[in-house]
């Protein structure tokens, strides 16, 4: 017999920029504020979960915070790395592995590094660190990150007609959800005209077509449904889950038009027994608008080819209101992207499905989808939370 | 296309100079002999490019390495506009494309330095040119076909 899973605790840090906080410091402070939600104490936690900071990073991490876990989980696939936590969790707890799994990260990547994730310049890559597979053949063509989503999205465009202008809608409709959060990184309205005018950093791809980087931790805990009956909060439900990854090069990326997202959508969907249209709000990793676009259609949000008309129609369907009220809280484009922001997505699909999301709530949302990408478009993980059990 | 950008491309500081491993010798020699090496399937006939212990479109131990014709057609490309780590901050703005070899299964990322960015189209058809890497290595760059 299967156990019920539900969250029963967020947390998020100071933010979006804290100079005074480090890394760990950024991740305690989530935790004992997820602790705090949840209404839980620190020795509740029998399972852990971190990704970022390389081997032993959780085993660090649980004896600062003081913690034994007898389960642990570290899978590092980028920024989707805490989907394929949450979707671990879930099993976990189902099958009696653990009980109760705190999902942790924080990084001050904006002040410990500025801006340079994404287009080098911080030091990686050079000196004498021998580069992975297949990195060292691609490093030496000057790509960079976001070179490597900017060929997708050029792809997409020769193939679908996809227009520089609809990419930049949806960082104009991120940026709308941005005003109303106060922890945003920016929130004064820019227009679709503002992103094509800002300064191109990979063709086709603007400055205001990548995500912002800033500070910022984050907690999500997750238990079984008869501890979240006991435990203070409106129980959000894990329904389903999937994962996976089809490349690590954007050259291996055989489709770059079509990513993982279009396996582990219909699985995770499927085992939630819900379609597309049941979706109330999602949470998308918008590392770039590009992501956004090609995994709305994967997930089936829109067929393939149409999700430049998708995004746009309505007035913009990802706007709050619209047919898919998508990053409430303004996204990694406008709001938080402290070097990964899978976390961040579960946080804000709970908060919406508990209604605590005040002046950005989609009224009654009862399913949530939070779907990570990382990498280069390489690894993919749907999670579909939702107000009731499967 | 000016000659100041192709000039910039055949200063190749240390960071950025290959190193060749037991797997992959074979490609950055060939490439400074001028000749484009990538890896042939004997079961399935199919060819891949990086060097790998086992093919990668069917999983069998029946690799040799092949010279490929140097031809290919552009799948995508970007323009560069930044990069933070010299040089390349000095070459900038520069073509980067994914490229279908002509070799059925090979696909690989390189710098297009001669393509100016405006001449630069999915679907052009590219072929290969070397820039040497010290005395016996070369990096692969792609140029417009004749």
């Amino acid at each position: 017999m299967q156990r019920p899973v539900c969250v029963v605790g967020v947390g998020l840090s100071d933010g979006p920029v804290t100079p005074d906080l480090s890394a760990v410091m950024l991740e305690a402070q989530s935790f004992r504020r997820a602790l705090d939600d949840a209404g839980l104490e620190k020795d509740d936690i029998d399972g852990l979960a971190s990704a970022g900071y390389g081997g032993m990073h959780e085993v660090a991490l649980a004896e600062y915070l003081g913690l034994t876990p007898t389960w642990l989980e570290s899978s590092s696939v980028g920024g989707s790395s805490f989907e394929f936590h949450a979707m671990h969790a879930y099993r976990a707890i189902q099958n009696g592995d653990a009980d109760t799994i705190a999902i942790v990260y924080g990084n001050n990547q904006l002040s410990a590094s500025g801006r340079t994730l994404g287009t080098g310049g911080g030091g990686g890559g050079r000196g004498g660190m021998a580069l992975p597979l297949p990195m060292s053949y691609e490093f030496p063509t000057g790509l960079t990150l976001v070179g490597a989503y900017a060929m997708a999205a050029q792809r997409h465009m020769h193939e679908y007609g996809t227009k520089p202008e609809q990419l930049a809608s949806i960082s104009v409709q991120m940026r709308e959800h941005a005003a109303r959060n106060p922890n945003a990184m920016y929130r004064d309205p820019i227009t679709v005209d503002d992103v094509m005018s800002s300064r191109l950093v990979a063709d086709p791809l603007h400055k205001l077509d990548c995500c912002v980087i800033s500070d910022g931790g984050c907690c999500v805990i997750m238990t079984t449904e008869e501890r979240a009956r006991d435990l203070g909060h409106r129980p959000v439900f894990v329904r389903g889950a999937a994962g996976g990854t089809t490349h690590h090069s954007i050259a291996a990326m055989a489709d770059m038009t079509r990513t993982a997202a279009a396996v582990s959508g219909p699985k995770a969907f499927a085992e939630a027994g819900i379609t597309p249209a049941d979706v109330d709000m999602f949470a998308m990793y918008d590392s770039f608008t590009y992501t956004v676009l090609v995994v709305l259609e994967d997930l089936g949000f829109a067929p393939k080819g149409e999700g430049g008309a998708f995004v746009t129609d309505n007035g913009g369907n990802l706007r709050l209101g619209g047919a898919l009220p998508t990053n409430t809280d303004g996204g990694g484009l406008s709001a938080t992207h402290p070097g990964m922001r899978g976390l961040f997505l579960l946080c804000e699909a709970t908060r919406q499905l508990r209604g605590e999301a005040g002046a950005s709530q989609v009224p009654g949302a009862e399913i949530a989808v939070a779907h990570g990408s990382g990498g280069w478009l390489s690894t993919q993980a749907t999670v579909v939370l939702g107000t009731e059990g499967s | 296309m000016t000659e100041a950008i192709a000039a910039s491309w055949s200063d190749v500081p240390k960071w950025l100079m290959p190193r060749p491993t037991k797997e992959d010798r074979e490609y950055w020699e060939g490439a400074g002999r001028g000749e484009l090496r990538i890896q042939h399937c004997l079961t399935c006939g199919r060819h891949q490019h990086y060097a790998r212990m086992l093919c990668s479109h069917c999983g069998r131990q029946t690799l040799e390495w092949v010279t490929a014709s140097g031809g290919g057609t552009v799948y995508s490309f970007t323009v560069i506009r930044q990069n933070g780590v010299p040089p390349f901050n000095e070459r900038i703005p520069f073509v980067v494309a994914t490229i279908d070899l002509d070799e059925d299964g090979a696909r690989l990322i390189a710098a297009m330095p001669e393509v100016a960015p405006d001449d630069a189209r999915i679907g052009m058809r590219v072929r290969a040119t070397f820039r040497p890497a010290g005395d016996e290595l070369g990096f692969v760059d792609f140029t417009a076909a004749e």
